[in-house]
């Protein structure tokens, strides 16, 4: 044979299985780590695993991997990626994939499925996760093809990242990924950005001239779009006074002067009544949720709107806007003009009303009061360390009392409402920024919907800190009970709760018990000193409530607070 | 106020199913349905006639929503006559 020839057979690309083509092409994308379970139908790619460069975390339930990978997508702003195999450990994703199309969280899920001539006909582990994900994904793909894998994941990290973010599924039946394909070119994908009218620019600093009392109201968008210091300029040149939604906060420093809180159903009441007499809602990355406006036709009924969003589809949606910004915020925010002259008496106005309604954290009696203990928490734990947390009273505290320097620093499940997310979101935070303090808090009904994670942060040896809030009832429920159903507490105890210190250390995870308020401090101590896991069990009040309160279908404005 | 929309679309897998969905969950009936497939294959025309749940669904918003989808091209949007079905 000729060196000519030797060359050329050298050079030709060789064939390989569909599963290496996947990890290949999960590669190219700078994929680092993959949260997933194997199983039957995925076993191929699993078996490719081995001889990549991804770095793969077991985690012991599915639910748990597609949790971490939003977690890990939401610190990172890249696709988390996450792998299960077909019928339940697909299903068991479902959830997760929910999680972050809600959020708007750039997603990879991976499932394995039933090899393709057996698709349709009610195989061992087949289930339909391409019909059942439609309603949760941006996008979704059945591999057909093994030669199209390339493209295929490419196309996917692409459309999971552009414009507004959210889940893609890929679908590989077995046999795609155990048959060879020699791989081909891959086409790249490009997504025209938005471009703001200039009409509509002009429509907007034409309101914003008008304007006596703007409010700058921020939602998830902005740590999307890693707008924190377009927002920011813009907040400090305008003067306005600034509230955020839940996903919002960190958007501009929980610290900053002219932040009046969080607004919504358990908001500030400086930053509801704010928003109740404003004459100019300046909105950016904020889509008018529920939870945030409460009745709509009463949520800033007396203002105009500017609605800044990179997703077209959310503008005017709930809220007609006198000025429709569809666009790339880091662009169009610079483009506002504002003098914060015209506002400095409404600003003064608000912050007078931000000290008459600032947190009381004088509580009777001996007992741990949660919101000190966040507060607390969070100041000795610094700006720079990442809170996740569950859903329930517990995250509404953090969302109150815990201090934000940057959108990233807060995951919380906010649209899904997922129980279960905390643990998970922790591990996902802690594989994104390895080097971070990362604090899960948790309550005691939402810790046991995924406390099997405590072998995976064995497993990885984790630092991840957890608080967990046990009330021995699931809290918020008790509350709404309460308030709203005539005391009629219905499946709410949870008094048979295991000990939790116990159950962490049968984990291999350090763990200690507090339940009264001279503890707190040494408790807060213990936690931010040690190097490993650690779980500091808390037991509080179970009477205690999320104060204050918009009552269903209320204005904001009728908020309902602690008697005292 | 029935409406009914012309949707241009790439016709893969699943496309179909994720534009009538997007209708169905945006709070609209499907009223009248009509799908062909170009000749020359890939793209598809969807004509589909709706109507809303409730006076609180826009029309306006049902069509944002479908235009950000990645498989779809273009829609136009107009009120047929009675006589008018897909």
């Amino acid at each position: 044979m000729s060196a000519v020839g030797a060359s050329m057979r050298e050079e030709a690309p060789q064939p390989v299985s569909g599963a290496r083509l996947l990890t290949l092409a999960l590669e190219a994308e700078g994929v680092t780590d993959i949260f997933g379970y194997p199983g039957g139908a995925i076993m191929p790619v699993y078996d490719a695993l081995t001889g990549s460069k991804l770095n793969h975390i077991l985690v012991r339930h599915e639910q748990a991997a597609a949790l971490a990978a939003d977690a890990y997508g939401r610190v990172t702003g890249r696709p988390g990626v996450c792998l299960a195999t077909s019928g339940p450990g697909a299903t068991n994703l479902v959830t997760g994939i929910a999680n972050a199309y809600m959020d708007s969280v750039p997603m990879v899920a991976i499932t394995g499925q039933v090899a393709s001539p057996l698709m349709g006909t009610d195989a061992f582990q087949e289930v339909d996760i391409f019909g059942i994900t439609l309603p949760i994904v941006k996008h979704s793909y059945v591999i057909r093809s093994t030669a199209e894998i390339p493209q295929i994941v490419a196309e996917a990290f692409a459309i999971a990242q552009s414009g507004r973010p959210g889940p893609v599924l890929i679908d590989l039946p077995k046999d795609m990924g155990v048959m060879t394909a020699v791989p081909g070119p891959v086409r790249p994908l490009s997504f025209p950005a938005p471009q703001c009218a200039s009409n509509e620019i002009d429509a907007a600093n034409a309101l914003l001239r008008e304007a006596k009392r703007p409010i700058l109201y921020l939602g998830g968008g902005v740590s999307i779009a890693r707008g924190e210091q377009a927002v920011r300029d813009f907040a400090a040149r305008s003067g306005m006074p600034v509230v955020a939604t839940l996903k919002g906060l960190g958007a501009v420093p929980t610290t900053d002067a002219n932040f009046l809180g969080m607004l919504g159903m358990h908001g500030t009441k400086a930053a509801n009544i704010a928003i109740d007499s404003c004459d100019l809602l300046v909105c950016v990355g904020a889509r008018f949720d529920d939870r945030a406006t409460g009745k709509l036709d009463t949520f800033a009924s007396r203002a105009k709107v500017i609605h800044l969003d990179t997703d077209a589809a959310e503008i005017g949606k709930l809220r007609r806007a006198e000025a429709a910004l569809c666009g790339d915020m880091n662009v169009v925010l610079a483009e506002l003009e504002a003098d914060p002259a015209n506002y400095a008496d409404w600003l003064a106005e608000c912050l007078e009303s931000k000290r008459e309604h600032a947190w009381d954290y004088n509580a009777p009696g001996a007992g741990i009061y949660a919101p000190k203990l966040l507060k607390d928490l969070s100041e000795r734990a610094g700006p720079k360390a990442i809170f996740t947390c569950d859903v329930g009273q517990h995250q509404m505290w953090v969302a109150q009392h815990c201090q934000f320097s940057r959108p990233q620093a807060h995951l919380t499940s906010a649209g899904l409402g997922t129980m279960g997310y905390g643990v998970p979101a922790g591990i996902g935070a802690l594989f994104a920024e390895p080097d971070a303090t990362v604090i899960t808090v948790s309550g005691d009904g939402s810790i046991m919907m995924n406390i099997h994670e405590l072998a995976t942060i064995r497993r990885y040896r984790l630092p991840l800190k957890i608080v967990l809030l046990d009330n021995s009832q699931l809290g918020m429920v008790r509350q709404w009970q309460e308030l709203f159903f005539e005391e009629n507490f219905s499946e709410i105890d949870l008094s048979d709760n295991p000990d939790f210190a116990e159950v962490a250390r049968s984990f291999g995870i350090e763990a200690f018990t507090i339940d009264h308020r001279s503890e707190v401090d040494g408790a807060i101590d213990r936690l931010l000193n040690t190097k490993g896991p650690i779980l500091c069990h808390c037991r509080i009040d179970p009477r205690e409530n999320v104060w204050p309160l918009v009552p269903p279908n209320s204005a904001n404005i009728n908020m309902m607070e602690k008697r005292k | 106020m029935n409406a009914r929309l012309k949707i241009e679309y790439a016709n893969n897998e699943g496309a179909l199913l994720r534009l009538l969905g997007v209708v169905e969950r945006r709070g609209f009936m499907i009223k009248s349905v009509a799908m062909n497939e170009h000749a020359e294959g890939g793209t598809a025309s969807l004509i589909v006639e709706v109507a809303p749940r409730g006076a609180e669904r826009r029309l306006e918003v049902l069509t944002a929503f479908l235009r950000r989808m990645y498989e779809v091209q273009s829609i136009n949007s107009f009120e047929p006559r009675q006589d008018q079905a897909a």
